[in-house]
């Protein structure tokens, strides 16, 4: 272990001390994933990995446990928030950093806070009060399609509206941090507002901003109750936007210590939420992959 | 001097100014679309409640009857997510506390060992909570617990455990080194400096940092859907199930009688009531107790 | 002076909410010459200069009276072209701010905006003015790499370069020597004398001896107030205000 110095002999004792304690997340990463993959193994040892990923066919009672349709269900629905959720927080973001009064952030940034801590399970009784009937009755029919509204797109434009809040924060702090004389210096050659926007803020933050959208994506990959509220949860191909769906989440929280009398069924829900584990993990090793690599670059 | 290359001409000016207005407008739009869209989702819950919020809501148990649209009320369930969440934070802060002092006093910044920490606390950040909850069950089965209270708030300790460690190394990060050496300085040993100045100095952080996790521990509804159970009492031992408030707010919203809906809606206005309550408790709190602050 | 320069202020005052930075400016900027302005800091320097090219319009809570006139016509009047006064105006700030691109993209950046596209005039004009802020030699055979590599003087002359671009009448500059090291400033400051022929420079300074090397014209700014202006040599020499004097025998600063 590398440790500043050398301790004084009053030190030994407290640092010893607190030592474990630093090394528990260490531990809890490792132990949960270990723990996930021991119980999915009874399957892994039966079926190989790739047909249990890529087959479509759910029936646990006949021993199909193909998680095809979960894993579509999940990119799905967050893909589609994504889409909905990146192009309207960037544009709020740069309106409350570069155009907005004072007053006007003053009432925003309270209401971020505060809308990024509520619950899930409150979004999505808002998602079966207002967006799953406004999908059913208004944008299905819209498009010339029939849906129940408990739905992909429901379950994106409450995800989307989720993970607003977090994205929006994040990029307004990133953009605030361009120094304002870059941007006068950009102005003073005669460029707009907009220009300075275009080709020296957004330039300067596109890192931060790509951080604060992967923080809104590993959000919405793991978002359980609201999604499982609004989505319709049948396991199906997803055909359309106005398709219901049944992601990964949802299926752990409908079936998850339920599963008991079922051989096989268990040790499909743990590979789910093995793999579920995966993709966030993937996802926040990627991040940081890359923010290494551009602060190297820039440095 | 001559300005032959584009002097004199209008340079698109119009044009670019019609550009600007036009995405400035664009801009607005959509920031007025998210502040609307964000203030309807406060203003349908309590539209939404308003028939149901009674004073028995917050005083009662739920009476026999109850689901099927009797009278009673979710004490049960207000208490129970009080004594998770509780009982969640004190059990993360024990382990985060002593976790980020060793990370920030007894370890090299970039050491191998303290980057590998941080990363896993970003990794633990990430992890979603039904797994957490996945997890927590399956340790529940390892133990031969029933799903309890003990259960359930070990399972939310989990998932506020990286949001405490992270907010709290944050702060630290944020001491002086000035100001430590200076305590060392006067002969203080690293415990002494930890324990005693740069945890003051960090108190209003640390504040911040309990009611954040605080928040987020109240509104989890994944991590104790499978460990914590539920319960029309109100619970009284560690082993013993409980109930907590999204849960109410999931089971009631999922029956079919109006009346047990309505209800559902009040649950939800008095959840989000209490987690304005924290967020406003900790922006006073770090207000008043940064006094001793040095800036 | 017979005929009126082509920059003037009159009656300029500026307000940050309820505070008075500038009171009741008046200045003839003379054409083709330096007018350094000096004053201890925090009289109003920097504003003077933002106010010149309409930047302070960029802060809020600022309130601008008077007029500031360029070619006679007032650049504070409603639907003034705001874009087209600031190329008028080139600009230099204390520490170089180059954008995030390359050394030829800084160069090239104003004339895109003002729609040239055509490669081989942009070859011409970068290479002219890259030459004209002494800074070709040096980076000729880089042009393509980030300009943030540049040590802080060639980013400080390539600043120049990009501003001298644009074709302005008029340079205006914010201490543009401060962060530099001696060798870099003394750079810097022949550019600008060799420039001044051709353009109107405004320069604010707190170094005397730098005022002393470059000034035709100087201004003294004290609280907000100008409190004296005219040709270097009298007002450096034998200041006729007490506080003018103060300041240039180091008694106030």
């Amino acid at each position: 272990m590398r440790v500043i110095g050398r301790f004084s002999r009053r030190d030994r004792g407290p640092g010893l001390a607190t030592a474990p304690f630093a090394i528990f997340p260490v531990a809890l990463t490792v132990v949960i994933f270990l723990a996930l993959l021991m119980k999915a193994w009874p399957l892994l040892s039966l079926k190989a990995l790739p047909s249990l990923l890529f087959s479509s066919t759910w029936l646990p009672s006949r021993g199909h446990f193909g998680l095809w349709p979960f894993i579509l269900g999940t990119l799905w629905v967050t893909m589609t928030a994504i889409l909905l959720a990146v192009p309207v927080s960037i544009l709020t973001s740069l309106y409350l950093s570069e155009y907005a009064p004072v007053r006007l952030k003053r009432i925003f940034q309270p209401v971020l806070d505060l809308l990024a801590g509520l619950p899930s399970v409150i979004y999505g009784m808002w998602g079966v009060l207002l967006v799953v009937p406004a999908v059913s009755k208004f944008l299905a029919p819209a498009f010339g399609r029939q849906s129940s509204g408990y739905s992909i797109l429901s379950a994106a434009l409450v995800l989307a509206l989720m993970i607003l809040p977090t994205i929006i924060s994040v990029s307004v702090e990133v953009l605030n941090s361009v120094p304002l004389a870059l941007k006068e210096a950009a102005l003073s050659l005669g460029a707009t507002r907009l220009e300075v926007i275009r080709y020296v803020v957004m330039k300067k933050s596109f890192p931060g901003i790509l951080a604060a959208c992967v923080l809104g994506l590993s959000r919405a990959f793991g978002e359980t109750i609201a999604v499982l509220m609004v989505v319709g949860n049948v396991p199906v191909i997803p055909r359309s936007l106005f398709s219901p769906a049944y992601p990964l989440p949802a299926l752990l929280a409908n079936n998850y210590g339920e599963m008991m009398s079922v051989p096989g069924y268990e040790s499909a829900l743990n590979l789910a939420a093995l793999l579920l584990l995966a993709i966030v993990v993937g996802f926040s090793l990627l991040a940081r992959w890359y923010l290494v690599r551009i602060s190297r670059r820039s440095a | 001097m001559t300005r032959k290359h584009y002097g004199g001409r209008d340079f698109g000016t119009q044009r670019r100014l019609r550009k600007e207005s036009f995405f400035k407008f664009l801009m607005a739009a959509s920031a007025s679309l998210v502040l609307l869209s964000l203030v309807l989702i406060l203003v349908i819950i309590l539209w939404k409640s308003l028939p149901a919020l009674k004073p028995s809501m917050i005083i009662r148990n739920p009476g026999s009857g109850y689901y099927l649209g009797r009278e009673g009320g979710i004490l049960n369930a207000i208490l129970g997510s009080l004594q998770v969440v509780f009982g969640a934070t004190l059990l993360a802060l024990a382990i985060a506390l002593p976790a980020v002092i060793f990370l920030n006093n007894y370890l090299r910044r970039k050491s191998w060992l303290a980057e590998t920490i941080r990363f896993s606390l970003d990794v633990l950040w990430g992890i979603p909570s039904i797994v957490y909850g996945a997890f927590g069950f399956l340790i529940m089965i390892t133990f031969h617990l029933r799903a309890s209270l003990l259960a359930g708030l070990i399972t939310v300790a989990m998932v506020e455990l990286p949001i405490l460690s992270r907010a709290l190394d944050e702060t630290i990060k944020l001491v002086p080194s000035e100001l430590k050496e200076a305590t060392f300085s006067l002969g203080a040993s690293r415990w002494q400096t930890a324990t005693r100045v740069v945890l003051r100095q960090t108190f209003p952080g640390l504040v911040t940092a309990v009611l954040m996790a605080m928040g987020r521990g109240l509104g989890d509804a994944a991590a104790v859907l499978f460990t914590a159970g539920y319960t029309d009492k109100i619970t009284t031992s560690l082993l013993q199930p409980v109930a907590t408030l999204p849960l109410a707010i999931f089971f009631q919203l999922n029956s079919p009688y109006p009346e047990v809906q309505q209800r559902a809606y009040a649950s939800a206005a008095i959840l989000t009531l209490l987690i304005l309550l924290v967020s406003l408790a900790s922006r006073r709190l770090s207000h008043r107790l940064s006094r001793h602050k040095i800036r | 002076m017979n005929r009126p320069s082509r920059l003037r202020v009159e009656n300029l005052n500026v307000y940050y909410g309820q505070n008075q930075v500038l009171k009741n400016i008046n200045l003839d900027l003379p054409d083709n010459g330096i007018t350094v302005v000096i004053g201890p800091s925090g009289c109003g320097k920097t504003t003077l200069l933002k106010s010149l090219n309409r930047l302070l319009d960029e802060q809020e809570g600022v309130r601008v009276e008077g007029r500031v006139l360029l070619d006679g016509q007032d650049i504070y009047q409603a639907g003034a072209d705001l874009t087209l006064i600031r190329k008028r105006m080139g600009l230099l700030s204390q520490k170089p701010q180059v954008l995030p691109m390359s050394i030829y993209d800084n160069v090239a950046f104003g004339p895109r905006l003002l729609g040239l596209k055509d490669r081989k005039v942009l070859n011409g004009l970068v290479e002219k003015y890259l030459k004209l802020a002494g800074l070709w030699e040096e980076v000729k055979d880089r042009l393509q790499e980030p300009a943030a590599r540049l040590s802080i003087g060639q980013q400080q002359r390539l600043c120049l370069a990009r501003g001298l671009a644009v074709e302005p009448e008029v340079i205006l500059g914010d201490e543009p020597t401060s962060a530099l090291d001696p060798q870099s400033s003394r750079n810097v400051e022949a550019q600008l004398l060799s420039l001044k022929q051709n353009y109107t420079i405004v320069l604010v300074t707190h170094i005397l001896r730098q005022a002393r090397r470059l000034a035709d014209y100087v201004a003294f700014l004290y609280f907000g107030e100008v409190i004296e202006f005219g040709p270097a040599s009298e007002v450096l020499v034998s200041p006729r205000d007490s506080r003018t004097r103060a300041y240039i025998t180091g008694e106030i600063s």
